[in-house]
């Protein structure tokens, strides 16, 4: 009995990173803006899950993920997919190249992940003509670098519980 | 060092062009996909438009079935609050109440000195009052854009440009729309110029919004004489929406004139939109 339970609930967290993707993309929970902090939450759990489970979270959700968030925010259907698949690939080159990984190794290649997921949203944006708040998104850059630890340990829980530990 | 480039070179090929394990797409294509997309924004071709309009609808009523908790407890926390503070605006009601009485008489000497001397002009005062009401089903605010989507769409005979309306007040424009949804832009939103007038002084500005709430008036004239409680009103000098439309009251901030909008954007669950501007000017 304790063994079909530990399953039937190992199971369930594996869908955990998926319907938590969906679901901010749905609800428009993506970025978070409070008072002076905006934090982009879509980053950090594409980077972490990208980087530490694959399997759990599929490039073409990742995609659709992106449509969504696009069409809730009102942007130009692709400008948010694009962001998360550069993020994603960075992580996936990360999850290449390194043997070891640990907190502070995630949280420094996050860096260049965000600056460029930044960047190719700047630019889409730009090409579309939509008008850009370059102060916003420093700040709502900053402050996801910032705030990744906190999720960071989050999902660790979670995929420790996936695990079965 | 080639062979350092060499395994720089394999690990991008690899992260990017490889599918992977349990993935069906792999990264390159998608990223292509989403460039093909991005572009394809600008291109105006019908049957895209129908698609692009049938996949945001979807994704809208998606969104309205997953946000419904989150809605209802908002619901839930707003109702607590407005029965927490029930006193303070019983007394501020009493009050309001009392200097409404007092203006009444002033108002109706007002209304009807208005009334001869529009029809000493011969103005047409009949505004055809052809207003489609919507329920707002999304409303959230993104970086670039302040917006409400409505649950009407060309459905409604809704089209792009119209005002949109919280009971008399203007609060935006529509600016997107499909079947059964369109999305209104607010007049607090980055991208929102709107041609107003300033009652009494009748000074002409451009309220433009900046994302907060309190959207600011510029292109004011160097000697105007505005102050704080002028009221604001559309223009009309865009030609999309009838003149004389309230918004709001001129408000200075660190010596910024701002318009305080008559209507609480955060707390709209209904609009109107007038259709009846639009296809009058077309």
């Amino acid at each position: 009995m304790a063994i079909l339970f530990k399953k039937v609930s190992s199971g369930f967290f594996e869908f955990i990173p998926l319907l938590l993707l969906l679901f901010i993309s749905l609800n428009g929970n993506s970025i978070i803006d409070l008072n002076f902090f905006s934090i982009s939450i879509h980053y950090i759990l594409v980077y972490y899950w990208v980087l530490r489970k694959p399997g759990s979270l599929g490039y073409g959700f990742i995609f659709l993920s992106g449509i969504i968030s696009d069409v809730i925010f009102g942007l130009p259907m692709g400008v948010m997919s694009l962001s998360l698949l550069v993020v994603a690939s960075v992580a996936t080159y990360v999850r290449v190249v390194t043997v070891r990984i640990s907190l502070l190794n995630d949280w420094v290649s996050f860096l260049p992940a965000l600056l460029l997921a930044s960047l190719f949203y700047f630019i889409a944006l730009y090409f579309s003509g939509y008008p850009t708040d370059y102060i916003y998104l420093i700040k709502n850059s900053f402050f996801t670098f910032i705030f990744y630890p906190v999720l960071w340990s989050i999902f660790y829980f979670i995929s420790n519980i996936m695990r079965g530990d | 060092m080639d062979t350092s480039r060499d395994d720089i070179g394999i690990a991008i090929r690899s992260a990017l062009l490889k599918k992977g394990t349990q993935q069906k797409f792999s990264l390159f294509a998608l990223i292509v996909i989403s460039i093909i997309l991005i572009a394809s924004e600008s291109i105006n071709y019908k049957p895209i438009n129908y698609l692009r309009s049938a996949v945001k609808d979807v994704i809208y009523r998606s969104s309205l079935i997953i946000s419904f908790p989150s809605k209802s407890f908002k619901g839930i926390t707003n109702f607590t609050s407005s029965h927490i503070n029930l006193y303070k605006s019983y007394e501020e009601l009493k009050k309001e109440n009392y200097l409404l009485k007092k203006n009444i008489s002033k108002n109706d000497y007002l209304e009807l000195e208005n009334t001869q001397l529009k029809q000493l002009i011969e103005d047409q005062v009949k505004s055809p009052e052809n207003l489609v009401s919507a329920r707002v089903m999304i409303d959230k605010s993104s970086l670039y854009l302040n917006s409400f989507i409505l649950n009407n769409g060309t459905n409604n005979s809704i089209k792009k440009g119209m005002a949109v309306l919280d009971k008399n007040n203007f609060i935006g424009r529509i600016v997107d729309v499909n079947f059964f949804s369109s999305r209104v832009l607010l007049v607090t939103d980055l991208n929102s110029k709107i041609p107003v007038i300033i009652e009494p002084s009748g000074d002409h500005a451009i309220l433009s919004g900046h994302g907060d709430e309190l959207p600011s008036l510029d292109y004011l004239p160097k000697d105007s004489k505005i102050d704080n409680g002028n009221t604001v009103f559309t223009s009309g000098k865009e030609g999309l929406f009838s003149p004389g439309i309230p918004i709001g009251q001129v408000f200075t901030k660190s010596n910024k004139k701002n318009v305080l909008l008559y209507s609480d954007i955060n707390q709209i669950t209904f609009v109107n939109i007038n259709i009846g501007d639009l296809n009058k000017t077309k």
